[in-house]
């Protein structure tokens, strides 16, 4: 027995060998995949996540409201903010540009003298209130502040930055204000203790991750989604060389020598069945090395695998096998190996982009998400996700586990039935 | 080995789902132990059909088939060890080279890892093949793919062989070179053959008899000498008109 597993083996790595484009679609075109999408998404995930949205600030103000809202952009580390002031001029009149050119998401422009306008407003208010005038709204001017978005940016993230400029700007009203009262107060109470304004923001801005462990998470970022996902991807490609030799096998004459070998039909595929596991489990350690030891030179994050490699290497291992299982459906069910490597491929287009391949599946519409449950890439690719951003463990990625095994289960036992019911058609 | 009878074919039938002719009508055939026999029958008459039956590719309707007094239907897997099989198609991996076409059938038939090369470069040699053992199937000519196609049937040493057309398509010396080497396999090993052909010619040459096959029908069963006499023909090939025109009628 094992020496006819082995046998087989051997050929099937001899077959596998001469079959140079096979050799092509398992090895080098998972690596193209995984280099050139980690680093097309990585400018888009960058921008969310390590160094935050770029923004510009032309700070024309040299008052407390331009120092307000630089260091609140400063603090907020959702952005990485560029401040030019008025020596600048340059960018001044380009700064619409800038944004339009996509350097930039967002430019906002304090003007000039920002700050005494507000205090001159206040001053009118002020006086109002103390002098018990009416006042006269037409003598109020109004601070235009301007913000350029990048018509690609979130309107929801426009909006959080208007609406924050509309606090700043509230913020630094009452602190006038404050001060002031405060100057008036001690003229009329002769008070030399100058009262000062509490120093703390009036908000604040918690951004975290939602995550089911305490400690040790990892961000999401290109890195952490595309070598998974990609790895997945290669993993069930497999199908196509594995189908079409499945075919091959049974088109010609060989299967009449095959079938008249001691032993059944199904113990000489699996030497066959074997080896593709192996290659998925090798794609996987490659993509993972290059996540690891390549990217980081091109300047990319190092890729975080989790604390549990034990149940990365059995989650890796049940991928491969189902991709295969699913392999040798299409091999038994088509009679020509054109239309296996046709639906093939394509089942598995559809079943990467609904299972959050190509997108992160959060992104995605309710009703996507809610079919990509139907996705065996799915399932996978929420197993690496569970260990490698939330540093889950075994059980948190059982039901993921579960699920694939049992897939397998179905197209084994599927295989098995219409293999058993051709020999008895023909 | 108290029957003298390899294989013994009962009232076989066998139709395909989709055709209406039955491609093989209440077959009976004895082959004796150590005899060649040759089964002949033009192109669809069923030849293939019967060898696919006797190597448990494909199931009978009704009928009983023994081989070497096993049940082809319960004990199929003792079967494969007496039987060797050297299919119509070529069943080669055609991007593997012989040896390791070779290679891979031996391991498969258990055969010990010290003997293997040595039996491949025995059978290769017997053909004139030793030196080309190396390249890939797919650039052999036909003959010698069919040299190779028979050897991966011989390997492990059969009692009895089944050949499907061993020699379709070649020209006369490859023939030859296959028939006489299938001749001696007999004469030395007192191997059973069992071959289909619609080479009526090269049958009357080496078979000690011969089966005509036709639309499903076995019609006539014996020794080309006897079959000549009684149907007062020239050669097999009269004796084939004769009785497929009665057939006919
Ligand atoms: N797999 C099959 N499905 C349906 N019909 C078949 C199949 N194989 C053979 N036949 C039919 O059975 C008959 C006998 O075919 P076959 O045994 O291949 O003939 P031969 O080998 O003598 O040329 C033919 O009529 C052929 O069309
Ligand atoms: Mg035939």
């Amino acid at each position: 027995m094992i020496q006819r597993l082995w046998a087989t083996l051997v050929k099937e790595c001899q077959l596998l060998w001469r079959d140079r484009k096979g050799l092509v679609v398992l090895f080098v075109l998972p690596i193209l995949l995984v280099f050139i999408m980690t680093l097309i998404q990585h400018e888009a995930y960058r921008s969310l996540n390590e160094t935050g949205v770029p923004v510009l600030l032309i700070n024309d103000d040299n008052g407390v409201l331009g120092q307000t809202i630089q260091r609140a952009f400063e603090d907020f580390e959702l952005c990485s903010v560029t401040v030019y002031n008025d020596e600048q001029s340059s960018v001044k009149s380009s700064y619409v540009d800038l944004v339009a050119s996509g350097e930039y998401v967002v430019a906002v422009h304090v003007p000039e003298n920002a700050t005494s306008v507000l205090r001159q407003d206040v001053k009118l208010i002020m006086d109002a209130i103390t002098e018990d005038e009416k006042l006269d709204s037409t003598l109020l001017k109004q601070v235009e502040i301007e913000i350029v978005a990048d018509p690609i940016a979130r309107k929801s993230f426009i909006m959080a930055i208007g609406s924050g400029l509309r606090e700043f700007i509230a913020s630094v009203k009452t602190r006038i204000l404050f001060e002031m009262m405060s100057t008036e107060l001690n003229e009329i109470s002769g008070n030399q203790n100058k009262l000062t304004f509490p120093a703390q923001d009036f908000f604040i801005f918690n951004e975290y991750y939602a995550v089911s462990g305490e400690d040790d998470v990892f961000a999401p970022n290109a890195v952490q989604h595309n070598i998974p996902a990609w790895a997945i991807f290669s993993i069930f490609f497999i199908i196509i060389p594995l189908g079409a030799s499945i075919i091959k096998e049974r088109e010609n004459g060989l299967i009449t020598r095959l079938r008249t070998l001691p032993g059944n039909y199904f113990s000489i595929l699996s030497g066959k069945l074997l080896l593709f596991t192996i290659i998925g489990c090798i794609q996987m350690a490659i993509i993972v090395c290059i996540g690891l030891y390549i990217l980081p030179q091109l300047g990319l994050p190092r890729l975080q695998l989790g604390s549990n490699l034990g149940a990365f290497t059995l989650l890796t291992i049940i991928v491969a096998i189902s991709a295969v299982a699913y392999g040798l459906f299409l091999g038994t069910f088509f009679n020509s190996a054109p239309q296996a490597s046709i639906f093939g491929g394509i089942s598995v287009l559809i079943f990467s982009a609904l299972g959050g391949i190509w997108v992160p599946l959060n992104i995605m519409p309710d009703i996507m998400q809610s079919i990509s449950i139907v996705s065996p890439l799915n399932w996978s690719l929420k197993g690496f996700y569970a260990l490698m951003i939330q540093n889950a463990g075994l059980s948190d990625i059982l039901y993921c586990i579960l699920m694939m095994l049992l897939f397998t289960a179905v197209m084994v036992c599927t295989s098995w039935f219409i293999n058993v019911n051709r020999c008895l058609r023909a | 080995m108290s029957s003298p009878i390899a294989i013994n074919i009962s009232n076989l039938t066998k139709h395909y789902l989709k055709e209406q002719n039955v491609a093989l009508n209440n077959l009976n055939l004895e082959i004796v132990r150590g005899e060649v026999f040759g089964l002949l029958g033009p192109n669809g008459a069923g030849k293939t059909t019967l060898f696919s039956i006797l190597c448990g590719l494909v199931k009978m309707n009704s009928g009983k088939v023994e081989i070497e007094g096993n049940d082809i239907i319960t004990q199929m897997e003792r079967i494969k060890k007496i039987i060797g099989i050297v299919p119509q198609d070529i069943a080669l991996y055609p991007t593997l080279s012989a040896v390791e076409n070779l290679q891979y059938f031996c391991r498969m038939h258990g055969i010990r890892k010290s003997e293997i090369t040595s039996l491949i470069k025995w059978n290769l040699s017997l053909f004139g093949l030793l030196g080309v053992g190396k390249k890939p199937i797919e650039k052999y000519s036909g003959g010698m793919k069919r040299s190779i196609n028979l050897i991966a049937g011989l390997l492990h040493d059969p009692g009895i062989l089944l050949l499907d057309e061993p020699t379709v398509g070649l020209d006369v010396q490859n023939k030859r070179k296959i028939m006489s080497h299938l001749k001696d396999l007999n004469k030395k090993k007192q191997t059973t053959i069992l071959y289909t052909s619609h080479d009526l010619e090269q049958a009357e040459i080496f078979c000690d008899r011969v089966g005509i096959l036709n639309e499903g029908q076995l019609l006539i069963v014996g020794r080309p000498a006897e079959l000549r006499n009684h149907f007062q023909a020239g050669s097999l090939e009269e004796v084939f008109v004769k009785v497929t025109q009665d057939q006919c009628r």
